[in-house]
């Protein structure tokens, strides 16, 4: 049949993907970030409680479904659930979510966070990328040799970052036209690129190699298209590639070009 | 305790009146159930036309395919591919969800269960109706001008779904239908409101409504008050696009002007957040009804019930936050939201307590409004947990926008309201149409979607943990998705079986219309005030009121006579 053919053509060539178990398959990319695990962490510990109570909520229905079906009891018990019997369970119930879902889950997660996720690095020793998104690519750029933005001597790409390993890295981002998202899966972070706001996103990467950048929000007919690549470096990798790139923006850039300057100040 | 006493005029003779224009609460209520499924087929047309172009990217699109693009073969192209899945959405909550739980539910229940005659304003009932097909015509209409219908999403965030990323008409006529459609159901929402508060039978007392009125009074205070402001936005952005106006815009493609787009997202959460509620409470009150009605026992907790499903209402209006946590807002507005968020899952708790407390030791009878009813405490059950991961930031940051999100929100508003819908069908249609549908066929049914649905929303919530981003014409673009095609050829399977199970749900209906078995006054044997009536209801529903003297859920009590084991809400509740 013609839609199974097509299914297979696309995976035919990448053998290790066609003989993937289940669990490999829904298994996320694999984390290259510094802080990724405790967005994991607190999702496995949320997923142990849904399993928890979604089994409770089984045993109501399917257990109940069996033991009083019409065929094994004629006769139903005439109650109104206001005895106190009734609420005390009905408390118990309330309190153990109250206190394993929601005070644990809210307070981890405010801790992640206030300490992390929204704990911006500052200093020198940062890595600054601004990234001002557009139907349908991501434009980049980094300060240049003196570390300021929006100057002459820039380095701009287009859907190509480059960034080294473990160093506190803070992507400025904003857009041109429609809302976008700035989606790193491999970091599982993602963070809205607005017309007209500048948004902030903070990562540290662990792991070198290359890796998919993604747009996440809706924003256009080649949404799915809006494709950008991250190559993670070791220091010395990236030392000297931007020196080259550097030297390389001094000479290719054209000053004359007022789009060139799109970037902004930079403001912790 | 009626206010004012609602008289009985003849009964109308013409075709026009009686059926077309008409004044009359059943007929209104009947015209929006076929309103409904009649849109219910073409989003979910619409919905398999994207699960196809998501498993077999590049293959045309079977049967009709060649007929719809022939420039390309019959396979879909990308632009049509989010025409689809924004009409998708937009059909789903706004012309099927709404018009059967809402209009067809909300305007043949209400009046019949607390013992009116018809609802308060019967002629702003009918303009409602006629006023929802206005915007259906104008929204269908969209879809064939020069640049196709909108394409931004149904949520279409500004600056997308302005002259900036949608040129074409179709996107102005599209948010011109959603306001239209507003009108129509906040004159609706006050009907419901109205005639609920002043036209209940003499003794009937808050609670001593079915948690049916209940789901469906809390729904239209909903929908009363936040609709306009979904209005409000549209208007808005309707300036924008024809006006001139700079409302949204900004950044360097908006040539002049320093609006916000984001200021759509906040009028529109206010809306969207309490709108998922506003899908879901009439479908969580004939569920908690049904389960006491099939179980011979009375509702566990009914005023619990009741009062947690008013304090989740209350609770929707201040969490519509977490639709934007990815938007970098204050650290503070995105801690409360969590919070805030985070204690839903109390009242939540409360009422699925009940409804297992209402099915524990009962005399359950499996029939069909039965099974569909346990069916949505099972798929409510996995849509609510599956909502803890969105309501937390953290994990949010990862899951926002991906098939996680689209699992959960189906689990939630698609399955849940569609098998509440169809329990609703089900118990009802004798009143409704005087006809029983076959209980064979309805299981059948039932058992073919609910084995369809789970096997959607679990793989999407399965390729969402795996990192996969939502409306992708072809996710197959990206390495690190290659390895889930095969969830997603699985996903779509199982759509088509879905789809296909509708059939026996149709091929049922429309036998019962035409040539189904005759019903019984009665034939659940419940005491609601509906099944104290002939069936189908009679013109103006009660030649005289009655009069409430017990509990919508007296079943199963001991101290009845022998060989009966309910009562009427109009007899006086029996002692031991
Ligand atoms: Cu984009
Ligand atoms: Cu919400």
């Amino acid at each position: 049949m013609l839609f199974f053919d097509s299914a297979k053509a696309a995976t035919t060539d990448l053998d290790p993907v066609q003989q993937m178990s289940f669990w490999d398959r829904i298994q996320p990319p694999v984390d290259i970030s510094a802080n990724g695990h405790k967005i994991m962490d607190l999702f496995n510990y949320t997923t142990f409680m849904v399993i928890f109570f979604f089994i409770l909520v089984c045993i109501g229905i399917f257990g109940f479904s069996y033991f009083y079906s019409h065929k094994r009891n004629k006769k139903p018990y005439y109650t109104y659930g206001n005895k106190k019997s009734h609420k005390n369970v009905g408390l118990a119930f309330g309190m153990a979510v109250f206190i394993l879902i929601d005070c644990a889950i809210t307070i981890q997660s405010n801790n992640d966070l206030v300490n992390t996720f929204f704990n911006f690095p500052k200093g020198e020793e940062v890595v600054r990328i601004q990234v001002m998104a557009q139907q349908w690519l991501w434009n980049i750029r980094y300060p240049g040799a003196d570390n300021v933005f929006n100057t002459d001597d820039d380095v701009v790409t287009i859907n190509d970052l480059r960034l080294p390993i473990d160093k506190k890295v803070v992507v400025q981002m904003t857009s041109k036209d429609v809302i976008h998202s700035f989606y790193l899966p491999n970091v599982r972070q993602k963070r809205d690129a607005m017309p007209g706001r500048l948004s902030r996103i903070w990562f540290e990467l662990k792991k070198t190699g290359e890796f998919d950048i993604a747009c996440a929000e809706m924003c256009g007919t080649h949404h799915y298209i809006m494709k950008g690549k991250m190559i993670v470096y070791t220091q010395d990798e990236y030392d000297s590639w931007v020196k080259q790139a550097n030297q390389v923006a001094l000479s290719a850039n054209d000053t004359e070009d007022p789009d060139l300057y799109w970037g902004w100040k930079w403001e912790e | 305790m009626a206010f004012y006493e609602q008289h009985i005029h003849e009964a109308p003779k013409t075709f026009l009146k009686k059926y077309v224009f008409s004044f009359d609460h059943k007929v209104i209520g009947k015209q929006f159930l076929w309103y409904g499924i009649f849109f219910l087929g073409i989003g979910g047309i619409m919905a398999l036309m994207i699960r196809w172009a998501l498993a077999f990217p590049g293959v045309a699109f079977p049967v009709f395919g060649n007929f719809l693009f022939p420039e390309t073969g019959g396979v879909i192209p990308p632009d049509t591919y989010s025409m689809l899945f924004t009409l998708h959405g937009t059909i789903m909550i706004f012309y099927a969800i709404t018009p059967i739980l809402i209009g067809c539910f909300g305007n043949f229940c209400i009046p019949l269960m607390i013992g009116a005659r018809d609802m308060a304003f019967p002629s702003a009932n009918m303009l409602s109706f006629w006023i929802a097909v206005l915007s259906g015509a104008v929204l269908l209409a969209s879809l064939f001008t020069p640049l196709g219908g909108a394409a931004g999403g149904w949520t279409s965030y500004p600056t997308l779904s302005t002259l900036i990323g949608s040129p074409g008409v179709g996107q102005t006529l599209w948010t011109l239908a959603i306001f239209i459609l507003g009108v129509s159901s906040t004159m609706g929402a006050i009907n419901y409101i109205t005639t609920v508060i002043t036209l209940r039978a003499p003794g009937m007392g808050y609670f001593d409504m079915p948690l049916t009125v209940w789901g469906l009074w809390l729904t239209a205070i909903l929908n009363a008050i936040f609709l306009p402001v979904l209005g409000a936005g549209c208007l808005l952005l309707i300036f924008d696009r024809v006006f001139g106006t700079h409302f949204f815009l900004a950044g360097a493609a908006a040539t002049s002007g320093n609006g916000d787009p984001i200021l759509f997202q906040h009028v529109f959460w206010i809306f969207g957040h309490p709108e998922v509620y506003i899908l879901i409470l009439p479908a969580w009150g004939i569920v908690s009804d049904l389960l006491s009605f099939f179980s011979r026992k009375p509702a566990f907790g009914a005023k619990a019930t009741a009062l947690s499903m008013t304090s989740i209402t209350i609770l929707s209006t201040l969490v519509y936050g977490h639709h934007m946590f990815t938007t970098s807002m204050s650290p503070l507005l995105t801690q409360s939201f969590m919070t805030l968020t985070m204690t839903i899952s109390i009242p939540s708790t409360v009422f699925f307590f009940n409804w297992l407390g209402t099915i524990w030791r009962g005399s359950i009878r499996f029939d069909s409004p039965m099974l569909f009813s346990l069916g949505v405490v099972f798929v409510f059950g996995l849509g609510g947990l599956t909502g803890l991961y969105l309501g937390t930031v953290t994990t949010d940051l990862y899951l926002h926008d991906t098939y996680f999100v689209v699992g959960h929100f189906h689990y939630t508003m698609a399955a849940s309201v569609l098998l509440g819908g169809f329990a609703g069908i089900y118990f009802w249609m004798p009143k409704m149409f005087g006809v029983m549908m076959n209980e064979a066929i309805a299981k059948v049914h039932f058992w073919i979607t609910m084995l369809g649905l789970n096997g959607v929303f679990m793989g999407m919530l399965f390729v969402g943990y795996g990192g996969m981003h939502r409306r992708l014409y072809n996710p197959f673009w990206y390495d690190f998705l290659q390895k889930l095609i095969p969830i997603n050829t699985f996903i779509t399977w199982s759509a088509i079986l879905m789809g296909f199970g509708q059939f026996f749900f149709l091929y049922n209906f429309i036998h019962a219309l035409l040539k189904g078995k005759k019903a019984e006054d009665n034939p659940w044997n419940v005491g609601t005030l509906e099944w104290t009536i002939p069936s189908p209801a009679p013109n103006y529903n009660f030649k005289d009121i009655p009069v409430v003297k017990c509990g919508p859920h007296e079943l199963g009590n001991p101290a009845l006579p022998e060989g009966r084991d309910f009562q009427y809400q109009t007899e006086e509740l029996v002692k031991a």
